[in-house]
């Protein structure tokens, strides 16, 4: 499957819908064994909370083994490689911690999110 | 309400944007805000008609380019004009050395800001920003400010820990992997770290000031305490250095090893 991000999000990859764009175009085929390329040709912004929805969050039930298999990024500029890599990093952290404390985490963020 | 100029000779960005937010907010409430022309300076009244503070607020005359970087009311996360607005009128004037691609990477940065006031406060009245370039000091600012939830009550909310001092709460906030957004449940907390990187390798600060809380960044550390005044939300300030070498955002080179 080849995704041209440009065309789904546009110049600015900043935020966590434009994120949750893109995870809910790629989990399935990854998760089904297909291969992957997100072609970020043309996309010249890049921040956390989009890289976080978008592949962060695929850590949750596919191995860094298997996304490096499966998931490749072209045309992802140096800043943009930083900054995945560090949600990367923060997501290994994540989804590595104690099972517990992250559900009582997600349990804390989903109560809040009901007050709001 | 009316606000009374006497004795201010000059309007910080924090300031102008805490003054639009607060005008703001009274009017949400029922009330109205006034401002006393006649108690301006000739300097203060310049300067807000030419960063469009002015205009905003109702005056016929509109802003023109100098040394502000406007002032603007968000009321949605408009990511597209956001970043055209820093990319432009705050990084684009010339008076920070960055290529095209570090604009854009220090862009990402900023956003950081506006993402964390759209996605964290639950404002009802927007996201105000403003910035200035001070000559003299070579220095570009920027303040960004929302009338939400503010930081230290959603960390206690978050953390169930209801006595947890302002200063504690700011300091959690602002470690690695530490967040409190309610959409996404995952992974999170990375911005601001990055935004930290920033300010320090630039000999930038940067100030955030919400509920009784006070941060304070820069390349010496970061210290956090509890202020007296009690603001209802969050304003933050980032201070950058325009000296004349190329602005900076890693030594790290490029790695090749595999992302996951």
């Amino acid at each position: 499957m080849y995704i041209k991000v440009k065309d789904l999000v546009g110049e600015n990859a900043m935020t966590l819908a434009d994120g949750e764009a893109i995870y809910g175009r790629i989990h399935d085929p990854l998760a089904q064994g297909e291969a992957v390329e997100l072609d970020f040709d043309g996309v010249q912004v890049f921040a956390s909370p989009f890289f976080n929805a978008g592949i962060g969050r695929l850590l949750a039930d596919l191995t860094s083994e298997t996304l490096n298999a499966r998931l490749k990024f072209e045309h992802l500029s140096d800043f943009g490689a930083r900054v995945l890599r560090r949600v990367i990093e923060n997501a290994k952290d994540y989804y590595t911690a104690n099972e517990d404390q992250r559900n009582a985490i997600d349990r804390i963020v989903r109560d809040n999110a009901v007050v709001a | 309400m009316s606000f009374d100029f006497s004795g201010c000779a000059f309007l910080q960005p924090n300031a102008v944007v805490f003054l639009g937010g607060l005008s703001r907010v009274i009017h949400h409430r029922g009330g109205v805000a006034r401002f006393l022309l006649d108690t301006m300076t000739d300097p203060l009244r310049v300067n807000l008609l030419q960063n469009g503070f002015a205009h905003a607020m109702g005056a016929g005359t509109a802003p023109w380019q100098g040394n502000s970087i406007p002032y603007r009311e968000y009321c949605s996360q408009d990511q597209d004009g956001i970043a055209y607005d820093l990319r432009r009128n705050w990084l684009g004037r010339g008076w920070i050395n960055v290529s095209a691609g570090l604009a854009n990477a220090v862009v990402g940065q900023m956003w950081e800001i506006f993402a964390n006031a759209f996605e964290h406060s639950s404002t009802r009245v927007g996201v105000f920003s403003c910035g200035q370039f001070f000559k003299t000091r070579r220095q570009l600012t920027l303040a960004v400010a929302d009338f939400g939830i503010g930081i230290p009550s959603n960390v206690r909310l978050f953390l169930g820990r209801p006595q947890l001092s302002a200063a504690e709460a700011l300091r959690w906030a602002f470690q690695r992997g530490n967040s409190t957004t309610c959409r996404l449940a995952g992974p999170r907390g990375v911005g601001l770290d990055l935004l930290k990187e920033l300010v320090r390798k630039n000999n930038g600060t940067m100030l955030v000031y919400s509920h009784d809380g006070r941060a304070h960044i820069d390349q010496r550390g970061e210290t956090y305490e509890n202020l007296d005044p009690f603001f209802e939300g969050t304003l933050v300030q980032i201070r950058l250095s325009c000296d004349d070498r190329r602005y900076v955002l890693s030594e790290e080179a490029p790695s090749q090893a595999p992302f996951f």
